[in-house]
């Protein structure tokens, strides 16, 4: 488990976040610019002296009332927004930098430095770049050079600041897969902070929500998109995520997918074939409701489902519906005038018009 | 031609200004650190004190240090008082007045190349496990190298030129405290215009090839233009 209850006052600006998140998978931490997102990481990190409170990590504690463990001893792995290599280092001086230090570390991490580095160098692509100037390779290259550093150090948790904001679309495509590579089978908690929903939707599995300093929400993925109150509906940023595996690509122009529910959905075709779960992000604007199953309609993916909860509070003329589709949650934003036309309620059985959907690859 | 003396101010003057870097370094190095790093308001009052020895006429600092290290003066007497013998008129107050004159142009460039480091270089090998001492000398150092090397040729260079300080601290002893300049000085003096010549003809040689140096090496940016390396 992580325990985090910290906070920090400045001239302009105050955090103060509490929060639980289990030990292990990815957390995104989600909310606007400026939003303390990134103050909290730092903080975490041990890199603001400033901070204040507690925090415990996996049942080591970094910081309390009487103890604040220096950033270099809380062992962990921190990719900043830019890549940030040691100039006067080549690329493996830079990827052994943090495996060079700390004794402890060795002892309980048997494997040899050769075959960590190895096994990063495979995952990462990083093999034909070893011996180059960082300051001759691209931002994306950079950007992976700086988590094989971060990961060859052995962490305890890795920790990500935006590591694809600083690129371009290109090479955030690019980078993409590399991030989902190095998360799968990583047995340490990775803190991912975002603003894109985009890269919440694809990698996490936990969510803490930060707006003006404060955690408005945390847990589970699922849960904190589901909420007809999450602080997301309030920006209209609310979506939700479906699990899904691809199933076909029998019809033309469209690919078929099986949600988790045994719902069939059709996005527009694309180039995938994985046994592989994907993740397919609805936004709740594009999600709108019927009573009767739409005969005629140019929207693709009509799923029967019920109403679960209705959000109390009018945000723009709309409320958010949380629906259950075969299990798996969904979210709506529907005007205040269509939910009393419809006379919607709790436990209501509607049909879900779900205008676009976007596969997460 | 170069009589014996010459040399001897020659290979005192090479002695002086190698001592003196060799201690500049030492204290520039925690000073100039430090003003890279602190934010207190006291850091102004320091700089300029540093900064000092580039505005004052030589003679005034010269004059000075003369005063403090003359048996009545606070450091002579307190010397005396411990048994030392007063290091006005000898090679030891030339090296304290050498240090004094060029702590700035030992200092500044440190401090430049520290600041040009920056923060976030530092705490990502903080992350990756390294400790202060270990980040100062296996990040800062390897990273401040041109600053260094603007630190140790010009502090080094400008002790060399000295002239003022060493006129009003050091006598005319040679092989004690006659420095090179002084030697110049003397020769014209005496109307001996080749040995003049000669030496004079040699330091700037010198001069020029050190500053040639420093500048081909440093082709980024020049200390004195305050860009830093």
């Amino acid at each position: 488990m992580i325990h985090v209850d910290l906070s920090l006052s400045r001239a302009e600006f105050s955090l103060k976040a509490q929060f639980e998140l289990p030990g292990s998978g990815v957390t995104g931490i989600f909310g606007q610019s400026g939003g303390g997102k990134t103050t909290l990481l730092r903080a975490i990190a041990g890199l603001e002296p400033g901070a204040v409170g507690s925090l415990s990590v996996n049942g080591r504690c970094w910081q309390s009332e009487s103890i604040f463990l220096p950033a270099e001893n809380r062992h962990i792995g921190l990719v900043f927004q830019e890549p940030s290599l040691f100039s006067h280092l080549d690329v493996r001086a830079n990827l052994v930098f943090g495996s060079d230090r700390g004794k402890d570390r060795k002892k309980n991490n048997k494997a040899p430095q050769a075959a960590v580095l190895e096994h990063i160098c495979t995952t990462l692509e990083l093999g034909s770049l070893l011996h180059r100037d960082p300051r001759s390779l691209s931002g994306g290259e950079q950007q992976r050079v700086a988590i094989g550093r971060a990961l060859m150090a052995s962490p305890v948790m890795l920790m990500m600041d935006e590591p694809l904001s600083a690129l371009d679309h290109r090479a955030r495509r690019t980078l993409m897969p590399f991030l989902e590579k190095t998360f799968q089978g990583l047995e340490i908690p990775v803190l991912y902070v975002s603003h894109s929903t985009e890269e919440v939707a694809r990698l996490a599995d936990h969510l803490v929500l930060m707006e003006e300093g404060r955690v408005t929400a945390f847990g589970s993925l699922g849960e904190v998109l589901g909420r007809v109150d999450s602080p997301l509906n309030e920006v209209d940023e609310a979506f939700s995520v479906f699990n899904c595996t691809v199933n076909n690509h029998d019809l033309p122009h469209l690919t078929s997918l099986i949600s988790r529910g045994g719902e069939v959905l059709h996005i527009p075709r694309v180039d995938i074939n994985t046994a592989l779960p994907v993740r397919l992000r609805i936004r709740a604007r594009d999600v709108s409701l019927c009573l009767q199953r739409p005969q005629q309609s140019s929207i693709l993916n009509v799923l029967p489902a019920q109403i679960v909860d209705i959000s109390e509070k009018i945000r723009q003329g709309s409320r958010s519906i949380k629906l259950n589709i075969g299990g798996e949650t969904l979210l709506a934003k529907v005007s205040e005038y269509s939910v009393q036309l419809l006379e919607l309620a709790p436990g209501q059985q509607v049909f879900a018009q779900i205008k676009s959907a976007a596969l997460m690859t | 031609m170069l009589e014996a003396a010459d040399f001897t101010a020659f290979t005192l003057t090479l002695k002086l200004a190698g001592v003196s870097t060799l201690i500049l370094l030492c204290l520039g190095t925690p000073l100039a650190w430090w003003l890279s790093q602190t934010r207190t308001r006291g850091k102004s009052v320091v700089e300029a004190l540093i900064a000092l020895p580039l505005v004052l006429p030589p003679t005034v600092l010269g004059f000075y240090l003369l005063l403090a290290l003359s048996p009545t003066g606070p450091v002579g007497s307190t010397l005396n008082s411990l048994g030392l013998p007063s290091l006005a008129f000898s090679f030891s107050g030339l090296v304290l007045g050498s240090v004094i004159y060029s702590l700035p142009f030992v200092v500044q460039p440190l401090q430049t190349s520290f600041v040009a480091v920056g923060r976030r270089p530092l705490e990502v090998a903080a992350t990756l496990g390294a400790g202060p001492l270990d980040r100062f000398l296996n990040i800062v150092l390897p990273m401040s190298k041109l600053g260094y090397l603007t630190a140790i040729v010009l502090g080094f260079a400008h002790t060399m030129g000295e002239f003022g300080v060493v006129l009003m601290i050091g006598g005319n002893i040679p092989g004690q405290t006659q420095v090179l300049s002084i030697a110049i000085y003397d020769h014209v003096e005496a109307l001996e215009y080749s040995q003049a010549h000669w030496l004079a003809g040699l330091l700037l040689l010198f001069s020029f090839l050190v500053l040639l140096t420093v500048y081909t090496l440093n082709k980024r940016a020049s200390f004195l233009s305050g860009a830093g390396p």
